[in-house]
């Protein structure tokens, strides 16, 4: 019997061993150290990289290095200025700010693919025509078509003649649409509805970029598999659900790293290439890490070159709330914090009942939130605290507005609930917040919200629930209050004023329900308003009724932590712009040198 | 035998008809709507219509009233169309990417399996081993270690097991790799999940086949055996492991169809594109479709196991007969 305890004990870790050995021996055989790769984390699944359906961030991400738009956000200066991409200049607008005339870029190329039956195909004014009258498309289903409902002239009509099509391929995209014109191979009109001074900032944004009609017929429905654009690098490689591989785009046009930025630009190296061709880095890598033990795993080992600092690694990473942690400076990681576009709050269902009517009852409950816990307690301080809806980032943002709005004070908070009572004619039923998540760090959120709401004397329930629900229910109009937020698409606060627009009630994005004829009045005419001090007045103005009528408790503002290695050179964030790879330089060296 | 087999195979077709009903209701009543999960935020409600059209979730939900034996047959129906799509293996394109859901079911079992097979292996060696072992020394010092190591291993979390692991033995020791990397092959980054889900998956095991160990030594075979003199490996491996293979077999044969849908955990932590990490992506997004898709697949493998272990049973007891 000992024998066979023996044999048994070699064999199991002689087995162990081996493959102990042998893992750990080709684990660490990475042949690719020697080129400038640039390793990046993605948090969520890409769903598709054709970019007229793309609506989630992970997937814009990814595919703006790919493709390419009009215009596009200057890489260094600040605040955020638009510059021509694959436009030659910037539009020439009418007096009436209705038709915008736009010259496109001579000799800029889509990337080689069969679809083209091997000769080069070259970006035409037709190309945007097309790919924004497949936006249009209702067959194709896009989720983009937002951008331009209801804004250029006749292509609402198109819309509305593809829903006779019997299917995506029966669309006739030659029809005439008033408003998108060609003027000559490398010239587009677009003449609008009404003014829309916001154009700009869509013509920047990834859904609106052009794909070639050709490589839309040739790959059907597995476009998604094939982006084919103009930008400098190509898909290699997309293995679904696990990483994605791009190399660099042979024929990519001359672009070059700005030679103007900020004053402290310099100071921080972001000028040291300044004229060099772009993009630097040879190939890109962007792998799938939902998890965040191993993003940060990967990221100390120096696999990935940049990451976000998890939420339970924020001790190990920052000290006394904004420096970096000492072992991490040893490592040569630098540390990166810059604000958000992003507001976050309680929002309520303005045509429930119980909260429409009673405007004491949400101010009651705006007063029991005690923010600056909040932000400590659930973002280790990455957030400033939110007295209205448009974050300090916008030019629009009112520096007063932290003296104004409502402040955590409980006894404000009581005596509203006794207004609150007798408005109801009687006690408070049990409120609801619906939360769109069922993990733990909801369920942390949630036990926060009774305790603030049970300071003042009223009851609440959390209702977990998963997104999809979540969004169905906010659909139908049927939470009475949710846990969300918003980040901007652009730097301008309209994109927030359209969430409280009367026009926008579920399920459009007005999910507070919210309809006020004077603010409505307010928004139609600032949201035509060039950018002017006239119009900054207006949003504020408007901004100011939100926070009396309180459809909302708004409670922060994002800013974010974001870490890189020293290697990764020219890593100056940037909100708004996609496609920022091809800024990035690898220096290979201290890669190599990096020891964790 | 033949008669057995045949009846049984007749079997699976109303089990695995209840199975798509079940999940049919499931996914199509009880949890409502998935157009708007589709459509995404800020789409119009023509959008979603035809969205419905596409997705033919527009249909009535089980028989067409409206049918005309010209245009729409009667069982133009979501439910029929969801029965039509398991048989004929054509599941369609998964709402959130729109990506052919066989392709991805294709693309997954190789990572999976690469997975879960070493993990099952690996399992029943160690545990039929060492339970064989502990069993023989019944009540002396490694019985009880035995029984001590198998409680502790079922009673901790299976997500401490991968914590620690993936923290100690990739990034701290860096024995295996931290997570999957495009340069390594399918063995080195499934090595770590492997072990992991060895280590984890021992304890339940072993107990289980301490027992049946135990079961087995105290009948009176076991004792003339040793009464003709056979030596204890002989009597162990000839007559008692022969005699323990029906707990064994079925509880294998049951784990073959789970093979197959990956581990859900161990695939998300360790970054293996697998049909458990499909599986958990598939319930987080609500896509219905997949989720429809490898309860089916499950389904049949294991109505199908299950009537191969019964014809195990024959082969490794005698005394089984099919009646």
């Amino acid at each position: 019997m000992k024998r066979i305890v023996k044999a048994l004990t070699a064999v199991v870790l002689t087995g162990a061993v081996v493959y102990i050995l042998y893992s750990s021996f080709r684990s660490r055989d990475n042949s690719s150290e020697d080129d400038m790769v640039i390793y990046s984390g993605i948090g969520s699944k890409i769903a598709s990289l054709d970019p007229g359906n793309i609506g989630d961030t992970s997937s814009s991400a990814v595919a703006s290095q790919i493709f390419e738009c009009l215009y596009d956000y200057h890489y260094l200066k600040r605040p955020y200025q638009l510059i021509p991409k694959l436009a030659e200049d910037m539009p020439k607008v009418d007096e009436d700010r209705i038709v915008y005339t736009i010259k496109i870029k001579k000799g800029v190329y889509f990337t080689d693919d069969f679809c083209f039956d091997g000769r080069r195909r070259e970006l035409i004014a037709e190309d945007f025509v097309y790919s924004w009258k497949r936006l249009a498309n209702i067959k194709y289903l896009s989720r983009n078509w937002w951008i331009f409902d209801g804004r250029i002239k006749g292509l609402d009509d198109f819309r509305e003649y593809t829903k006779s099509c019997k299917s995506m391929d029966e669309v006739d995209y030659s029809r005439p649409v008033e408003g998108l014109k060609v003027l000559d191979k490398y010239t587009l009109r677009i003449t609008l509805t009404k003014p829309w001074p916001q154009i700009l900032y869509l013509l920047a944004h990834l859904p609106t970029a052009p794909v070639a009609k050709e490589a839309v017929n040739y790959y059907g429905k597995s476009i998604i598999n094939h982006p084919i654009g103009t930008g400098p690098f190509v898909l290699k490689k997309w293995n679904r659900g696990s990483y994605i591989e791009m190399v660099l785009n042979e024929g990519f046009r001359d672009e070059f790293y700005p030679s103007q930025g900020q004053e402290m630009d310099i100071k921080n190296g972001y000028l040291a290439d300044a004229g060099k061709k772009l993009p630097f880095a040879d190939r890109l890598f962007f792998m799938l890490i939902e998890e965040d033990p191993p993003m940060w795993f990967l990221f100390l080992q120096g696999k990935l070159d940049a990451s976000a600092i998890p939420k339970d690694n924020f001790q190990q990473a920052i000290q006394e709330g904004q420096n970096l942690s000492e072992e991490l400076v040893e490592k040569g990681v630098e540390l990166k914090t810059y604000r958000n576009p992003s507001t976050y709050w309680i929002g309520f269902n303005m045509e429930d009942p119980v909260l429409g009517k009673n405007k004491p009852l949400r101010q009651a409950i705006a007063c029991c939130i005690d923010k600056k816990h909040y932000i400590d307690l659930f973002t280790n301080n990455r957030a400033e605290m939110a007295q209205g809806f448009i974050p300090p980032l916008m030019k629009s943002y009112d520096p007063e507005i932290t003296e104004r709005g409502f402040h955590c004070d409980i006894e404000r908070g009581k005596k509203l609930v006794e207004q609150a009572k007798q408005l109801n004619k009687g006690m408070l039923p049990v409120l609801t917040l619906a939360m769109p998540s069922t993990d733990v760090v909801a369920r942390q959120y949630g036990q926060f919200y009774k305790k603030s709401f049970k300071e003042i004397g009223l009851e609440l329930e959390i209702d977990y629930m998963d997104w999809p629900t979540y969004l169905e229910k906010m659909h139908r109009k049927d939470l009475q209050m949710f846990q969300s937020g918003w980040i901007a698409d652009y730097p301008d606060a309209e994109n927030f004023l359209q969430l409280f627009y009367g026009k926008n009630v579920s399920p459009g994005p007005n999910s507070f329900n919210y309809i006020n004829a004077e603010f409505d009045k307010l928004y139609e005419e600032a949201s035509v308003m060039p950018d002017t001090p006239e119009r900054t007045k207006l949003y504020r103005q408007a901004q100011e009724m939100i926070i009396e009528d309180c459809p909302a408790v708004f409670l922060l503002h994002g800013v974010a932590f974001t870490l890189h290695h020293s290697w990764v050179e020219n890593y100056k964030p940037n909100t708004f712009q996609q496609g920022l790879s091809k800024f990035r330089r690898i220096n290979v060296e201290k890669r190599r040198a990096y020891k964790y | 035998m033949l008669s057995y087999i045949i009846r049984r195979s007749l079997y699976i077709v109303p089990i695995i008809f209840g199975v798509m009903l079940v999940t049919f209701l499931l996914f199509n009543i009880v949890r409502g709507d998935i157009t708007d999960q589709i459509a995404g935020k800020a789409a119009s409600a023509e959008t979603r219509a035809e969205i419905r059209k596409e997705f033919g979730l527009d249909k009535p939900l089980f028989f067409n009233d409206e049918y005309s034996p010209f245009t729409t047959a009667f069982w133009d129906s979501q439910f029929f169309n969801h029965l039509k799509s398991a048989i004929t293996f054509d599941f369609g394109y998964s709402y959130n990417d729109r990506e052919l859901i066989w392709d991805k079911i294709k693309r997954g079992a190789g990572p999976s399996l690469a997975l879960t097979v070493p993990m099952l292996i690996g399992t029943i060696v160690i545990s039929i081993s060492l339970s064989l072992v502990a069993a023989y020394f019944r009540g002396k010092w490694f019985d009880y270690a035995i029984v001590l190591l198998s409680i502790t291993g079922m009673s901790l979390p299976f997500l401490s097991f991968i914590l620690f692991g993936q923290y100690f033995l990739a990034f701290k020791w860096g024995l295996f790799p931290v997570y999957f990397w495009p340069d390594l092959s399918v063995w080195q980054y499934t090595a770590l999940p492997a072990l992991i889900g060895i280590a984890a998956g021992i304890g339940g095991n072993l107990r289980f086949y301490r027992t049946v160990m135990l079961d087995e030594l105290g009948n009176d075979y076991v004792r003339t055996a040793y009464a003709k003199g056979l030596s204890p490996q002989r009597v162990l491996f000839k007559h008692v492991l022969k005699n323990a293979m029906i707990p064994i077999v079925t509880q294998i044969i049951l784990a073959i169809p789970f093979l197959f849908l990956g581990s859900l955990l161990l695939e998300r932590f360790f970054g293996i594109p697998g049909l458990g990490y499909l599986m958990i992506g598939a319930i987080g997004s609500r896509d219905d479709k997949i989720i429809n898709a490898m309860v089916y697949i499950s389904a049949i493998l294991f109505v199908i196991f299950n009537l191969i272990t019964d014809i195990c049973y024959a082969m490794v007891d005698p005394r089984v007969k099919f009646d």
